[in-house]
């Protein structure tokens, strides 16, 4: 886990902020990167190739919303946001510009590196037997990480692959917020549920043929979710 | 209001109509009075000059008399065999109103030789007025007996009038009264809605602009009142944040170093290691703290949101215990109305407030009462309890209020000084179950420690809340 060539790209404009997290992921194994605004931020994941952002959304000149909105658009790498207030709007605004996760200061480096990891996971759905799964037009190949729609490929963040391929491993049956933040991020019973609906709106506007009136990934009210043909 | 004012206007105006009426009655009596008088006076001559022509009752013509209608003339003369009784020498012009009609007090005292009048009330309950005046020269006397009812019938429809008028009047003051209250005051209903509103937590509530010019300064003031108020709380959550922000930063530095110093603990000295501990859980109380402080102006600028989800209550309640680092025994008591396919209660909370509830009472048990001993779960249809239970010696009858309030000891003097914060954790317990809609309370417990009752709505989450944010003030 947490291979010596992984490199994480932390955008923080506090430079001491900056300093400790980079010295405490540091002696968690990750190669570490920096960026102290949202333009230097963007220069270097074009440059360099980078498995894991770190977002802090308040950042002078561009904001996080938008760093992480400018990287989705070129790249389905895992983006973990940083918030100071976890009860506001940040975190799903967050969610919904791209995020796959987020952290409230102050957080436990080690905290952070768990959330790396569970990001970095592999999916585990590819097992024999489900090289091919088909939802109506929908069409689900774990093994390759593709999924088309009418034959077409959508493009999927690992987050929201892994979302789908958790639900197509029992299509029909209803999956509790608890559980898929569990199987998906690695979170117990007191996850929050926002990364849930959140990402299950995401993937909605992306598999759907009519995402306010989802045919495949439907709501159970008060139970869950689940995937249907 | 209304009705108080139009029966007072009622009353008033019946007295001043009977008033009225009664002073007409007697002027109108009086004046009926003197004209008979004058009138008698006229036909008496005329009698006695007709007596005196013809001197004889035979010839005399009472229908020649000048008389009002209602007006009946009787006439006694002295003629042979005549003694002032009735019978002989009494003539009338009406056979219904004769001697026998006329009071005998009046007949006896005119035949004495005194004018006189007197009402009376005739054989058919007629008021009437009798009037005498004797005649003189002849020994006769002259009668009239006025019937009094036509003054009736003027002074009652005199007084239909007046009081038909004064209900009248008072009817349409009324009416008039409570539609002009009714304007006045639709201003102030929607005041209310808005002062409601705003309290409720619409800081966008305002009085709509109404065509009264003379409510301009209220509404005026109202709007003003709620722009200040709304952006005298949009400061304070900016504050709120602005400080969270500026304390949460230097926090993520101390986290980060501390951690790597962790990290390295093998390179330090036995002396800094015991710093390091030291420092990393002071740390961690300071980190509460400040989360306390910055939750609590949370609650204090208003700006808190519910975040309602369904759970199975005893399943939460295990969880939540669990996490917060107890292994307290969670029982669902009896009497509790469960769903029957999920086996456990279903209601909606913001799972991470309950959760912080639960934790800081197991933590204030830890601290003040031995330990907790155990969490009951009870509930009905209409509200769900969640009781922790310690192993201490309660809390006295008269801290049990005071208990919640904030950096209050109340009952924990004697355990002061162990290292142990108070600070806000009983206060906070206090506003994230009344941010639900419920209370905690203290008592004692069945096995003789204090017993936390935590007692919330039993709630169904709507179609529409389902993964939404309830905005509650």
């Amino acid at each position: 886990m947490g291979g010596v060539a992984t490199r994480i790209l932390t955008v923080e404009d506090d430079e001491r902020i900056r300093t400790a997290v980079k010295l405490a992921l540091e002696d968690e194994g990750w190669n570490v990167a920096e960026a102290d605004t949202g333009e230097v931020a963007l220069e270097s994941f074009q440059r360099e190739p980078t498995d894991v952002v770190l977002i802090d959304i308040m950042l002078p000149g561009i904001d996080g919303f938008e760093v992480c909105r400018s990287i989705r658009r070129i790249s389905d790498v895992p983006i973990v946001m940083v918030t100071a207030r976890a009860d506001t709007h940040d975190v799903v605004a967050g969610l919904e510009a791209g995020a796959d996760d987020y952290l409230t200061k102050p957080f436990a480096p080690k905290e952070l590196s768990a959330r790396i990891r569970a990001l970095l996971r592999r999916t585990r759905a590819g097992e024999p037997g489900h090289a091919h799964l088909r939802f109506g037009d929908l069409e689900l190949i774990p093994d390759e990480g593709v999924v088309k729609r009418d034959d077409e490929e959508v493009h999927l963040t690992k987050t929201e692959f892994r979302l789908l391929t958790e639900l197509a491993s029992s299509p029909g049956r209803v999956f509790s917020r608890e559980v898929l933040l569990e199987r998906v991020w690695g979170y117990g019973y007191f996850g929050d549920g926002r990364l849930v609906d959140v990402h299950i709106r995401r993937l909605r506007t992306k598999i759907e043929a009519d995402p306010a009136n989802p045919k495949h990934v439907v709501t159970v009210r008060g139970l869950g979710y689940k995937l249907q043909a | 209001m209304i009705l108080a004012f139009s029966v007072g206007a009622l009353l008033l105006a019946l007295v001043l109509s009977g008033l009225v009426i009664g002073v007409t009655r007697t002027q109108l009596v009086s004046n009926r009075e003197s004209g008979a008088v004058v009138r008698v006076a006229t036909n008496a001559n005329i009698v006695r000059s007709s007596l005196g022509i013809d001197g004889g009752a035979a010839n005399l013509d009472l229908s020649s008399l000048q008389t009002p209608e209602g007006s009946r003339p009787i006439v006694f003369q002295r003629v042979a065999g005549a003694d002032g009784a009735c019978g002989t020498g009494w003539s009338a012009q009406d056979p219904e109103f004769s001697c026998e009609t006329l009071p005998p007090e009046i007949r006896e005292a005119v035949l004495a030789g005194a004018p006189s009048k007197m009402r009376f009330v005739d054989r058919n309950d007629t008021k009437s007025l009798v009037v005498g005046t004797p005649i003189a020269d002849v020994g006769g006397a002259y009668f009239e007996i006025v019937s009094l009812n036509s003054l009736d019938d003027t002074l009652s429809s005199i007084s239909f009038t007046l009081f038909g008028a004064s209900i009248a009047t008072v009817l349409a003051g009324a009416a008039f009264g409570w539609y002009s209250a009714r304007q006045i005051l639709r201003p102030l209903d929607e005041v209310g809605t808005a002062a409601r509103a705003l309290a409720g937590g619409n800081l966008d509530a305002r009085i709509r602009r109404l065509v009264d010019p003379d409510l301009e300064p209220i509404i005026t003031s109202f709007n003003g009142m709620a722009d200040s108020l709304e952006s005298r709380i949009e400061k304070d959550a900016q504050f709120a944040s602005d400080v969270s922000h500026e304390l949460r930063s230097p926090l993520m530095t101390l986290q980060a170093s501390i951690e790597v110093l962790d990290n390295n603990r093998a390179d330090l000295s036995e002396r800094a290691q015991s710093a390091l501990d030291l420092l990393a859980e002071d740390l961690d109380r300071f980190r509460e703290l400040v989360e306390d402080l910055l939750e609590m102006s949370r609650f204090d600028a208003g700006v808190m949101h519910l975040d309602l989800d369904e759970v199975l209550l005893s399943q939460f309640v295990g969880h939540a215990v669990r996490s917060a680092g107890f292994s307290t025994p969670v029982v669902l008591d009896e009497e509790v109305v469960i769903d029957d396919e999920l086996g456990d209660v279903v209601t909606a909370l913001d799972k991470r407030r309950i959760a912080r509830v639960l934790a800081n009472l197991l933590t204030n048990a830890e601290k003040y009462g031995d330990g907790p001993t155990s969490v009951h779960v009870t509930a009905d249809d209409r509200r769900v309890r969640i009781m922790v239970d310690d192993g201490g010696s309660g809390v006295p009858e008269e801290d049990r209020a005071r208990i919640f309030e904030r950096f209050n000891r109340a009952g924990q003097a004697s355990r002061r000084g162990t290292g142990t914060g108070v600070g806000l954790g009983l206060a906070l317990v206090d506003e994230h179950v009344r941010l639900h809609g419920g209370r905690v309370s203290v008592e004692d417990a069945p096995s003789g420690g204090a017993r936390f009752v935590v007692e919330l709505p039993r709630v169904e989450l709507h179609p529409s809340d389902d993964d939404d944010t309830g905005m509650i003030g």
